[in-house]
């Protein structure tokens, strides 16, 4: 069966729907209506959209299997490393949030656990010292921000 | 003859020390970047842009490296090709027929040596012909309307996937949802569309975030699933013996590569892997039973080479006359200039003449850079193919989050790269491609103000979009590209199939 694209074209119908009617919300603008206002260009997109949507329910290609059971979690995890990365970027500091999002993700790629976590932690090393004193932009260090020289 | 003391011009920019420094540096990371699987070269172009605006870099220096870097990378695509049989991006596909076999036989070193000349000669070759081409056709475009700009940007649309794309209904799909991307945010009228209250996106959606989310996040992700992470066995290569009659055979199937490259490159809809394909295919016809292409044949390294280096080349000439790219990689060039506030379309030859120029003449400098660079280093790129991804992705991954981070310091932007990311993923496993979501949103902006321009000139009459012979021609075409792939599509690609499956990232 064939699902993979129905319900991704169903998904971009309601998109295409739901954009198309925030067209019509949006405010009056000041020089009163004019031939192509803000909405004219969106309402075009709206119908494209749903058109070729509506042919990818109607004709989908075969589908690609989704990766399910353990290599699916582990794109849940790597999807989970990067938004703590991008979450702990600030507070815990460029070199040790770095240390745990790259040595997670070489880990769980494959590589010995030792292995991975000190590629992590020279690669966050040497991109801070390279960005902090070649190219001359700050980092944040977060926790270890006591070893700030000056 | 002005066109050779713009030319001039051009060498002068590329020749002071820190372009020509800049120009060295992309060129060794472009090679790196086609080199490594699962690095192509619109992903490294595009990991490279943030980090080119945070080095504060003049526009012509930024524009100088990251085209250096695209010239490179295409010298890259060989190397994996032929020590790995992978090839390293799309258009280095049909260097693995004969290049592989060549390895096999303990002449490695004598393929890399053979496709390296060749790809110079495509190169050359192409660029020359855009010197040439280049001009002309700036002069021709500023005769365009808004009317015949809407219908050339729908033409660019419908071309994109490519006579050899799948199915042309999805790159409308992918197309839309980045034109719908590009319409968030305040419009040029000071209507809010679709920011929702939220702060952050009533100036839009950055393309630069985008853009690397899309390639370089979902090409993580798309390891992970493959667990591919352990890399491959390479080859060993061998020392050098290569006679200058090896180099004499060859160079008439470097040419004639390089010219039809060039021309595949120029045309919406061919790109490069059509390009070094016709190569292969031509230089089968014209040395017939002589040759013995498939086992070796090192003419069978040389034409498509060319090729696959003629067309990256001849596609600068529609991003950089017309404004409207043709692949995935000269979309993010086009990124890079609407970025830099240039207005990318034939006044940049006159508005921002130093530029293209130099641009131009970087290219022919990149090319000998390129040349001097891939035959005695091959050993240094060879040793960094072995490289296991499992530790260069997350690597590749980090200078991403690096380079979005330091363009505003917002936790914000990473969040939204990730997004990008899982939604690249998402549309790569459904075979939606990315190439025509990031037009979307570069071009999007513009496509509104010269259909609102149109509309204004005629009063409202919507006729005016197909009422010169010029336009009508565009539409014609932009009709085409959508209903070709359906007929020609199937029997190419079935010859292409004939040759190994390609497990190399999209785009080229």
């Amino acid at each position: 069966m064939t699902y993979n694209d129905r319900i991704f074209g169903i998904l971009m119908i309601v998109l295409a729907v739901a954009y198309g009617w925030g067209t019509t919300q949006f405010p009056e603008s000041f020089g009163g209506t004019e031939a192509v206002g803000p909405e004219t260009f969106p309402r075009l997109l709206a119908i494209v959209l749903g058109l070729s949507s509506l042919y990818m329910v109607v004709r989908p290609d075969p589908d690609n299997a989704w990766p399910w059971s353990r290599t699916g979690i582990e794109l849940i995890i790597a999807v989970v490393v990067l938004v703590l990365y991008s979450m702990l970027l600030q507070p815990l500091g460029f070199i040790i949030s770095t240390t745990l999002a790259v040595g997670t993700l070489c880990w769980r790629m494959g590589s010995r656990p030792v292995k991975a976590y000190v590629t992590g932690a020279i690669s966050g090393v040497v991109v801070y010292l390279v960005f902090n004193f070649a190219l001359d932009l700050a980092l944040p260090l977060g926790v270890l921000s006591f070893l700030e020289v000056g | 003859m002005e066109t050779l003391g713009f030319l001039m011009d051009g060498f002068g920019v590329a020749l002071q020390p820190h372009n020509l420094m800049f120009a060295l540096i992309g060129a060794f990371l472009g090679t790196l970047i086609g080199a490594l699987p699962g690095l192509g070269p619109a992903n490294g172009v595009a990991i490279l842009i943030p980090l080119a605006f945070t080095l504060g870099l003049a526009p012509e220096t930024a524009m100088i490296m990251l085209t250096s870097v695209y010239a490179g990378a295409m010298y890259g695509g060989r190397i994996s090709s032929i020590l790995l049989n992978i090839p390293g991006d799309e258009p280095a596909m049909m260097t693995c027929l004969d290049g592989y076999p060549m390895a096999q036989q303990g002449k490695a070193s004598e393929a890399l040596a053979i496709s390296a000349v060749a790809s110079f000669i495509g190169s050359l070759v192409a660029t020359i012909g855009l010197i040439l081409l280049a001009p002309l056709l700036a002069k021709f475009a500023l005769t365009f309307g808004p009317a015949e700009y809407f219908a050339l940007f729908l033409l660019a649309f419908a071309t994109l996937g490519g006579i050899t794309g799948k199915n042309p209904m999805k790159t409308v799909v992918a197309a839309a949802i980045g034109l719908m991307i590009a319409t968030v945010g305040i419009d040029s009228t000071g209507v809010q569309r679709f920011t929702f209250g939220v702060l952050e996106l009533y100036e839009g959606v950055d393309f630069i975030i985008a853009i690397v989310g899309l390639f370089a996040i979902s090409e993580l992700l798309f390891f992970i699933e493959e667990k591919a992470g352990g890399g491959k066995e390479k080859m060993k290569v061998n020392k050098l013996t290569l006679k200058w009659k090896d180099i004499r055979d060859i160079l008439p199937s470097s040419f004639r590569g390089g010219v039809l490259g060039f021309i595949a490159g120029v045309l919406p809809g061919a790109g490069a892997s059509l390009g070094s394909f016709i190569g292969y295919t031509l230089e089968k016809k014209v040395i017939g039973k002589k040759g013995y292409f498939g086992k070796g044949d090192p003419r069978g390294v040389a034409g498509p080479e060319a090729g696959n280096n003629g067309a990256s080349s001849g596609a600068l000439v529609p991003m950089l006359t017309l404004g409207v790219p043709g692949s995935g990689t000269t979309a993010v060039l086009l990124a890079l200039l609407i970025s830099l506030n240039i207005t990318p379309g034939p006044l940049m030859f006159t508005q921002n003449a130093d530029i293209v120029w130099g641009v131009i003449a970087a290219l022919l400098i990149g090319n000998f850079l390129l040349l001097i660079l891939n035959i005695p280093m091959v050993g240094i790129f060879v040793k960094l193919l072995s490289v296991p991804p499992m530790f260069l992705l997350p690597i590749v991954t980090m200078i991403a989050f690096v380079g979005i981070y330091s363009i505003s310091n917002t936790t914000f932007d990473l969040y939204f790269m990730v997004a990008f990311g899982v939604a690249g993923y998402i549309f790569r496993k459904l075979e939606i491609p990315l190439v025509p979501i990031i037009l979307g949103l570069l071009l999007g902006p513009e496509m509104e103000k010269n259909l609102r321009h149109a509309m204004d000139i005629s009063d409202g009459d919507w006729t005016i979009l197909w009422n010169s012979g010029l336009a009508i021609g565009l539409w014609v075409f932009a009709g085409l590209g959508l209903i070709l792939p359906y007929i020609v599509g199937p029997m190419l690609r079935s010859r292409m199939k004939a040759a190994p499956d390609s497990g190399g990232p999209e785009s080229d």
